[in-house]
């Protein structure tokens, strides 16, 4: 399936993926939130039933892990992007206190994680899992007979994944796949879930080098506490010290722009291109730049990549980059039968430099 | 920096202020207005404010810069984030 | 002993008119009560419409006013209906059980205090400001009253009336419908009523009186999710009607018809039919009859939960079911095929179950119709005993502090009293969160870890609280009220709306903590804490859904109020049926003048021979913290226990609309109950 079809699966319809990429792990204890409490950045206001997200820094504050936190009672169910469940164990005997009371445990192979994603994916779900599903809040799980739903998803739309014995997810996926079908769906890959990412702002270890940088240039701060020691606190209190000196903006451009391409303002060069990829929704290239902080902002056309002689503009734009249709559905009123009838607000409202 | 652009950045950065400001005294944020990302999430995740926040956010905002954000239905697309809303703010004020 | 509880009268006032017969005739007739709102100015909202009561549609006067004599109305008509006079209610031990929660203007407990006065209710008379659960708790509580034999008669019920800043608020949050409002229908929203309602609930076969019902059993919850939406999956709600059916001792399948909360939003009636499929299963809960009375009568706020049941009442007598008035269709997510026909259906039903659920996510259930097999069995009873207390004011912070004040007997110095809550509680999201709630938040917490409680799986929802106090938090009233002032009624702060109600600091203390079981606001005005605490043992003893309620009070400065508080201050005990050190003896409840008479009581029902070796008269030291002063004297008495400094305790406050004597011993003495 090309790019462009999988990615209106998940922008019109419904899509599947199986997430092999992420980490599944669960921890154990009555000191279980308090030890993922001493790794992860992000102060952990722990509610049953609901997901948190947070990230693992090093010392010097460079994000190496992309986290969810969803605790249940003594239990901590963890979806860790970025590192391996070793190094995981690794950061917590590094950082936890040895007296703390907690288990480990990797849930993979024994368990697999399906996602669907979609404006309709809830609609998929409503009639695989239960009608209740539309009254899950984003952010939250619960556990059905075969295992745990998860509201969340990175690409703008409704996006729920499960968490399934291998055998069970097998047999899920045949199924799911089948009723997606007749809702304009697809299997779809990471590609063009880390596309959908990028155009919705969500953040992504995988975009591009973070080398040097820290929550503060990438714009996660609402993702560090402000109260708690954790690994990089002292690093990012240097940086903020110092004064960031770049922060990421996102930009479109018609074409010509690449990975680590360096930008050009009218007087001096500004800054350079983090991530950048082709946007069916754009019609033309989306992406991630790292510029100068006085001229990281929105609305900017004036910066350019200069290819030999010419120079190709970007435009700096504000994310999310589009109009993700799911904020139109009403799952109480709408179903995928009825999309004709949702106002024809095209996705992408912007214009390419 | 050519001077438009300096002046639009300055527009920007002026308003971006304001609204943070808001943000932290009027919403009740917790969170010191620099530390306050530009394109975080203010709904859901993000800063993790809810539908009752919004109510309240439109409201504050349409009279701080006479914005008329107030039941209409593109309320909920314009304040996605900070930079959504100054976008708004100066588009409102025809400055960009 | 066990009494069962008789419903032998009832009276309304309501949209639908005043005085029960005009109720019936309209019922029957599928008439609505909902029309132009005229009392106020809707021009700058998106509704327009609201039930008011016939004849006061354009009374702006002062809500407490306007509640007053709703409620006298509505008790008038009770009393006629039960064939009782004020002579009769003189001569008995009479209780009045109030929902209202007044929106926080005033100490809630002053209609309570009126209405007992120019009725002559001489029994305790409790109010319930737990918004849109008010009445309906406040029916449950009369059970209780009558079961235990703290009450001979209780006259329960809720008052409410509709004032443009209660409009204007439910307006911003975008919960009201354009037109009127169609619960489980197509049209999406509620419409705000107003006005009051009585149940006469007696003691059976002590007077020539008719039983029209008999009063099974009630449940209560709190979902411990969000200010003003309800858990989407209705766990919460499935709770309360698994707890009242089980109090009642009858089977889902005995129940014939439900009165539903059914407010027409979206986020309750999907919730509401999420909890009927949870506790009824897909077979019955597709079978069972179901409608919402806020069709013809509007969201009464506090009178809605009386109001509704007096429906079922009228007619379930008549073998009907009642309809949901305006019903066209069902709402997708919704029941299927709620009662929607244009007057009630025939229906034959023994049992009824009729629910509400509140901002805050409270809520509670009821059940009534035949006696029931099991309802004359007197109940085995558990001892209860209180395991830990925490104190909080200006220079209390521990209990010992605490004890130092009541030795020295003199008040405590005035200091601006602080906490730090984000520190005590890390893992707590706090934002937002105003005075009340953050005092009632820290005392509470404290005091569960004090008994080496964590709450965790099960004991969530097997930890109650119930809070006294007597208005809602003083910032958030002044946030709210200034936000009108300043910016006019269409654009209210509605995250202060959220909070402007008495009930306020309780919820927001459950979702901090998580806590999920049985919980209420009360008030008596002065003493409100010892009455919490009152309730709790008694729930405890008598209940099996829970194993522990936290009895707690918190006060709010507020002295620009008459009868405000004079200072900050909260405490919580908790009270458990796991055996502690000390023991809940004896209670006695009674009407404001006779405080001996609450004495008397809480020492029969001890049992003991001897006097209690202390006495401790609540109101002293810590004066001008009525809701407060009583709990932190309990807490005291704990204490004193714990330290072997007495071995019997009687605490005792002489509260503004009821007396509550609470008898602790140590628990080397044993007595027969």
């Amino acid at each position: 399936m090309s790019l462009e079809d999988e990615y209106r699966a998940v922008r019109y319809g419904a899509a599947l993926s199986r997430m092999e990429h992420v980490g599944l792990l669960r921890l154990r204890g009555d000191d279980a939130i308090e030890a993922v409490d001493a790794i992860c950045s992000g102060d952990l206001w722990v509610r049953d039933g609901r997901m948190l997200q947070t990230l693992i820094l090093d010392e010097q504050a460079q994000p190496i892990a992309d986290v969810y936190v969803c605790p249940d009672d003594d239990t901590c169910i963890l979806m860790v992007e970025g590192i391996t469940p070793e190094e995981f164990s690794a950061c917590l005997a590094r950082h936890a206190d040895p007296d703390l009371e907690f288990e480990l445990e990797n849930l993979r192979p024994e368990h697999d994680l399906l996602s669907l994603h979609g404006p309709y994916a809830w609609e998929v779900l409503s009639k695989w899992l239960t009608p209740d599903i539309i009254g899950l809040p984003y952010l939250s799980f619960y556990r059905f007979d075969r295992g745990v739903c998860f509201r969340a998803g990175k690409t703008g739309e409704f996006g729920y994944d499960l968490v399934m014995r291998s055998e069970d997810a097998e047999v899920a996926r045949r199924e799911l796949l089948e009723l997606i079908s007749s809702f304009g769906g697809a299997e779809v890959s990471l590609e063009t879930l880390d596309l959908c990412a990028l155009e919705n702002g969500f953040f992504s270890i995988r975009h591009g080098s973070l080398e040097g940088l820290t929550p503060l240039e990438l714009q996660l701060q609402w993702r560090i506490s402000t109260r708690k020691p954790f690994p990089g606190a002292l690093a990012i209190e240097e940086r903020r010290a110092e004064g960031m000196t770049r922060r990421l903006t996102h930009f479109a451009a018609r074409d010509g722009v690449k990975t680590g391409d360096a930008l050009h303002g009218p007087d001096a060069p500004v800054g350079e291109v983090m991530t950048v990829a082709f946007s069916p929704g754009a019609g033309g290239l989306v992406g991630t730049a790292l510029l100068d902080i006085s001229v990281a902002h929105p609305g900017i056309d004036e910066f350019f990549v200069r290819q030999g002689e010419s120079t190709t503009p970007i435009r700096t734009v504000s994310s999310p980059l589009l109009v993700n249709r799911s904020l139109l559905v009403d799952p109480h009123r709408h179903s995928y039968s009825t999309r004709g009838d949702l106002s024809p607000l095209p996705l992408w409202q912007g214009s390419l430099p | 920096m050519t001077t438009d652009l300096t002046d639009y950045v300055a527009s920007r950065v002026a308003i971006l202020d304001l609204v943070r400001q808001m943000l932290r005294d009027t919403m009740k944020l917790q969170i010191e207005p620099e530390a306050i990302d530009p394109d975080a999430p203010l709904f859901g995740t993000g800063l993790g404010m809810d539908s009752v926040d919004a109510v309240e956010l439109v409201i504050q905002l349409d009279g701080a810069f006479d914005l008329e954000l107030a039941g209409s239905p593109e309320a909920f697309l314009t304040i996605r984030t900070v930079n959504t809303i100054v976008d708004a703010i100066m588009e409102a004020s025809g400055e960009s | 002993m066990s009494y069962t509880p008789h419903i032998t009268g009832w009276g309304v006032a309501s949209a639908l008119g005043v005085g029960r017969e005009r109720l019936r005739s309209a019922l029957l007739r599928g008439e609505t009560g909902i029309a132009p709102v005229q009392r106020f100015d809707t021009s700058l909202f998106t509704a327009q419409v609201g039930a008011m009561v016939p004849g006061y549609e354009s009374d702006d006067r002062d809500p407490t006013a306007l509640c007053l004599e709703f409620g006298s109305l509505a008790l008038r008509d009770a009393l006629e209906h039960a064939r009782l006079d004020l002579d009769c209610l003189r001569s008995r031990r009479v209780a009045l059980t109030l929902g209202t929660s007044l929106f926080g203007d005033q100490n809630t407990e002053s209609l309570a205090r009126d209405l007992a006065k120019a009725f002559s209710i001489e029994g305790p008379a409790i109010t319930i400001s737990t918004a849109c659960t008010s009445s309906t708790q406040a029916i449950g509580f009369a059970a209780d009253l009558i079961r235990e034999g703290f009450a001979d008669l209780v006259l329960a019920g809720g008052i409410d009336a509709l004032t443009p800043k209660l409009f204007a608020g439910f307006d911003a949050l975008g919960v009201l419908s354009e037109g009127p409002c169609t619960p489980f229908g197509l049209q999406i929203g509620t419409t705000l009523g107003e006005g009051a309602g009585f149940v006469v609930i007696e003691r059976g076969g002590m007077r020539d009186a008719v039983t029209y019902s008999v009063l099974r059993g009630y449940g209560l919850s709190g979902d411990a999710f969000h200010e003003t939406s309800p858990d989407p999956r209705g766990r919460g709600v499935a709770a309360a009607i698994r707890g009242a059916l089980d109090d009642a001792g009858a089977l889902e399948a005995e129940i014939g018809y439900f009165n539903a909360h059914g407010t027409g939003t979206m986020a309750n009636d999907t919730a509401e039919w999420c909890a009927v499929q949870s506790v009824f299963g897909p077979e019955l809960g597709g079978a069972l009859p179901l409608s919402s009375s806020k069709g013809h009568l509007g969201h009464a706020q506090s009178a809605a939960g009386v109001l509704e049941m007096i429906t079922t009442l009228e007619c379930m007598g008549a073998g009907l079911a009642p309809t949901t008035a305006g019903f066209e269709g069902a709402r997708p997510g919704g029941p299927p095929s709620p009662v929607g026909t244009k007057k009630p259906q025939p229906l034959a039903y023994e049992l009824a179950l009729s629910s509400n659920s509140a901002f805050g996510g409270n809520n509670c259930a009821l059940v009534f119709g035949n006696a029931g097999a099991a309802s004359v069995d007197p109940e085995e009873v558990r001892p209860v005993f209180v395991s830990a207390a925490a104190a909080l004011s200006s220079g209390v912070n521990t209990m010992d502090e605490l004890a130092s004040i009541y030795e020295s007997e003199s008040p405590p110095a005035e200091r601006k009293l602080r906490i730090d809550l984000a520190a005590e509680l890390p893992r707590v999201d706090l934002r937002g969160i105003d005075r009340a709630s953050e005092l009632l938040t820290a005392v509470t917490s404290r005091a569960l870890a004090d008994a080496g409680m964590q709450l965790r799986g099960k004991a969530r929802e097997r930890t109650g609280l119930i809070a006294g106090t007597l208005r809602a938090s003083a910032d958030s009233l002044e946030r709210f009220h200034e936000s009108v002032e300043r910016r006019g009624l269409a654009k209210p702060d509605t995250t202060a709306f959220a909070q402007v109600l008495p009930s306020a600091a309780q919820s927001a203390c459950a979702k901090a903590l998580n806590i999920r079981g049985p919980q209420s606001t009360i008030t008596i005005g002065e003493g409100s804490g010892l009455m919490a605490a009152a309730l709790s043992a008694r729930m405890l003893a008598r209940r099996r859904d829970s194993d522990r309620i936290v009895a707690a009070a918190v006060d709010v400065r507020a002295d620009d109020i008459e009868g405000g508080a004079l200072a900050d201050a909260a405490c919580a005990l908790v009270l458990c049926t796991a055996p502690t050190a000390v023991e809940v003896a004896g209670i006695g409840l009674a009407g404001p003048e006779h405080l001996d008479e609450a004495i008397a009581e809480a020492q029969r029902r001890w049992g003991s021979e001897e006097p209690p070796d202390l006495v401790i008269e609540s109101s002293k030291p810590f004066a001008g913290m009525p809701a407060t002063s009583s709990s932190f004297a309990l807490a005291h008495a704990l204490g004193l226990l714990r330290r072997g400094h007495a071995r019997t305790v009687l605490v005792s406050s002489k509260g503004t609309t009821a007396s509550v004597a609470i008898i602790l011993t140590s628990t080397e003495i044993t007595h027969d109950n």
